[in-house]
């Protein structure tokens, strides 16, 4: 088989040379290491040997022609071997570049006396391995998270956990900015956290059903009202029910006086009682009062059950089993079902009023605000009371609203007059 | 202030020296009548006389051991191996003997020696005639070594080094020798193991000595320039004593670093600079600490591998971008 003799680099830098003589003629047998040809390059003339044996098929390269670097000038082969015109492609496929060789040529004519100067700048300039293999992928193994250690001790100055930040230093390491920009986000306002990312939340348990009942609740149609009750005999009777709490009882609060109030209305207005079942509507014969508790992560409404049979002291005993239960996640599924009617009540917050979403199926939802002392006029006269608002959210399919007043209107009654509520 | 070459600073602290000290002379080959191979002692032999200007046999076992014991007599001598190649000839003398003695006599002898040596690439020297072999004797208990690289800290080095009472290994640089600066009116010494800060920074700290620091100067404009990358250029100056703390508060306060030496990377000098800010600012460091540095191969005679041995301002420049995650 026949092999392609192709110009040698014979230096760093050399990119072509003139044939000056061949030292073998076509057909002539070679030896491999033999001289084959002489070569003038920039620096020198030298002769260079034949790289495989046999017979010098063809010579490409003519006397006097210069040739690029990688490039055929020969073929040896077998003696009688065809040559096919195609094979004197460069076998290095390097491209021609008549303007650059000119300018070498220029160059060396127009300076002679730095030729080390320029050699000394080929090898400085001449390209260098890589002084490290880039092995980012391999070293991101083993969960070990990687940062530099000014970036690790900021991380433990600050309380901040690595494994959730991104790296932007080399090979993806974790450096101080990342670090500093994570523990910035909190502290700095929104134009200036803008860079860093939002933190995020998986949707799971609590929150999930949350988000469900919350979107169903806003499909029903619902209204609000609104009613302001004077609070005045609901404190008289809350201190005397205090007075009267032994030791180790819960004391009874606002919210259990209107848990009372609430199942006794709904007992006299027993639409407002009612659980909306699509096709129907189901009036509930007992009053099942659920109340909204808040919890770190949401909201949960434990339910009282026949609570208009039971007295207040009963009732704030039961509440403060429930809550405590509830904040201590110890709640049990039977806990949360069977109500009928939600209470609200923000009015520890300073809360003066409030719209509640409805808690579905059920008919309503009592959104409580805050006790106040206010201005009201009695008797012509401008006077102080205490007073609070209470807004009731209704599902429209199950109430209307002369029923809705009808009940808040008792609600505020047996607030102003808790004996009414015997 | 006077404008001396690094060469005229040599000749100029050791003439000073001479001028003021009957104790101090220098002796070495050629240095008399030839002026040095590096032409540092020309003129000397002229103003100090064959006495305190003495060439030497081609023995620089015999040129140390004989500065060893002028020294322990009371002399203050100032010995030159012609280049640091050479101080093999003389590790005996160096290394067991200059050493050592004012340990082992209890501080009852001491070795006011100094010795001169230059090396350094970029001329075609050849693989005997320009190794950087500054780091073999940072190893060695007994000695000081001092490494300059401008005339200022060549002038004022010499002077403290010459009135040392331990030996002091001083290394000059070959390529420096032609370089320019101010230096005192006055001679002045500079302290052994004080650091120079060259130029303020902030993003990394570049630890340099010899040429590598005119190297790391020249990469850290570049730097700022083209990346804007703020670059801090310690020069030791003293490799033993080391003025660890000029380098590790420079490393505290830019988070990053790189050493750069014409000596080969292996176990060079930058190599005990990387352990020493690894250990006290560990805590500070943003990135990897780079090291640059010749490759690891006997120096080559043809110039283009030469140059592509020794490392040179895009090295320094190229570590740098490393260190702050710039390709």
């Amino acid at each position: 088989m026949a092999n392609q003799v192709t110009l040698p680099r014979l230096g760093q830098g050399m990119e072509s040379g003139t044939i000056v003589k061949w030292l073998k003629s076509e057909g002539e047998a070679v030896e491999k290491g033999e001289p084959l040809y002489e070569l003038d390059t920039e620096k020198v003339t030298q002769e260079v040997e034949a790289d495989f044996s046999g017979t010098l098929l063809k010579i490409m390269a003519g006397e006097g022609q210069e040739i690029e670097v990688g490039k055929a000038v020969a073929v040896i082969g077998e003696e009688g071997e065809e040559v096919s015109a195609e094979s004197d492609d460069s076998a290095e496929g390097e491209v021609e570049d008549p303007t650059k060789v000119t300018e070498e040529e220029g160059a060396e004519e127009g300076e002679p006396a730095p030729e080390r100067e320029e050699e000394r700048k080929r090898g400085r300039e001449a390209d260098e391995p890589a002084p490290r293999p880039e092995v980012a992928e391999q070293r991101q193994d083993g969960g070990r998270v990687k940062a530099s250690p000014l970036a690790r001790r900021i991380a433990r100055e600050r309380g901040i956990d690595l494994s959730g930040l991104r790296g932007t230093g080399p090979e993806g390491r974790i450096v101080a900015e990342d670090v500093e920009r994570a523990g910035a986000a909190p502290a700095v306002a929104a134009p200036a956290a803008a860079a860093a990312e939002a933190e995020t939340i998986p949707l799971t348990g609590i929150r999930k059903t949350i988000a469900r009942r919350m979107t169903e609740a806003w499909e029903a149609p619902a209204f609000q009202i609104t009613m302001t009750a004077d609070m005045s005999a609901a404190i008289r009777l809350r201190e005397a029910l205090v007075e009267r709490t032994g030791e180790g009882e819960a004391r009874p609060t606002y919210s259990d006086i209107l848990t009372k109030v609430c199942a006794v209305a709904l007992m006299r207005h027993r639409a407002m009682n009612a659980l909306f079942a699509g096709d129907e509507i189901q009036l509930q014969p007992t009053a099942n009062v659920g109340i909204a508790v808040a919890v770190p992560n949401g909201l949960v409404v434990p339910v009282l059950r026949n609570c208009e049979a039971k007295t207040i002291p009963q009732l704030a005993a039961e509440r403060a089993d429930v809550v405590d239960r509830t904040r201590g996640g110890k709640l049990q599924s039977q806990d949360l079902e069977s109500g009928t009617f939600t209470i609200s009540n923000l009015g520890m917050y300073g809360v003066e009023r409030f719209v509640a979403v409805l808690n579905p199926p059920q008919a309503g939802i009592l959104a409580v605000g805050a006790i106040e002392e206010r201005a009201v006029v009695r008797d012509g006269e401008v006077v102080a009371r205490p007073v609070m608002e209470m807004t009731l959210t209704c599902d429209h399919r199950s109430v209307d609203g002369a029923t809705a007043s009808e009940f808040l209107r008792t609600v505020k009654q047996f607030l102003e007059a808790p004996g009414l509520a015997l | 202030m006077p404008e001396l070459t690094y060469r005229e600073a040599v000749r100029d602290a050791m003439s000073e020296a001479m001028r003021r000290d009957d104790d101090v002379f220098i002796m070495g080959e050629d240095i008399a009548e030839m002026g040095g191979s590096m032409g540092v002692t020309q003129g000397m032999l002229e103003e100090f006389g064959p006495d305190r200007v003495r060439n030497t046999p081609i023995s620089e076992m015999a040129i140390v051991g004989s500065g060893v014991g002028a020294a322990i007599a009371g002399m203050r001598p100032i010995v030159e191996i012609m280049y640091q190649d050479f101080t093999t000839l003389a590790m005996e003398q160096l290394v067991s003997q200059a050493a050592k003695h004012r340990y082992m006599s209890g501080g009852q002898v001491k070795v006011p020696l100094t010795v001169r040596t230059q090396g350094g690439a970029g001329w075609s020297p050849g693989a005997q005639h320009a190794q950087q072999l500054e780091a073999w004797f940072v190893h060695v208990p007994g000695l000081k070594v001092v490494f300059p690289s401008t005339p200022a800290d060549v002038h004022g080095l010499l002077w403290t080094s010459i009135y040392d009472d331990n030996p002091v290994l001083f290394f000059e640089h070959r390529t420096l020798y032609g370089i320019k600066g101010e230096v005192p009116d006055e001679i002045d010494g500079i302290e052994l193991g004080k650091a120079r800060v060259h130029r303020e920074g902030e993003d990394v700290t570049v630890v340099a000595t010899g040429r590598l620091v005119h190297e790391a100067l020249g990469a850290a404009e570049e730097a700022e320039e083209e990346e804007g990358i703020s670059v801090e250029v310690v020069d030791p100056r003293t490799l033993l004593p080391l003025d660890e703390e000029t380098i590790v508060e420079s490393v505290k306060k830019t988070s990053r670093c790189v050493v750069a030496h014409e000596a080969v990377v292996r176990m060079g000098f930058g190599a005990e600079v990387t352990a020493i800010v690894q250990e006290k600012a560990f805590d500070y460091l943003d990135a990897p600490i780079e090291r640059v540095g010749s490759k690891f191969v006997p120096l080559p005679f043809a110039p283009v591998m030469e140059e592509f041995v020794i490392p040179h301002q895009a090295d320094v420049l190229a570590a740098i971008k490393r260190t702050v995650g710039k390709k």
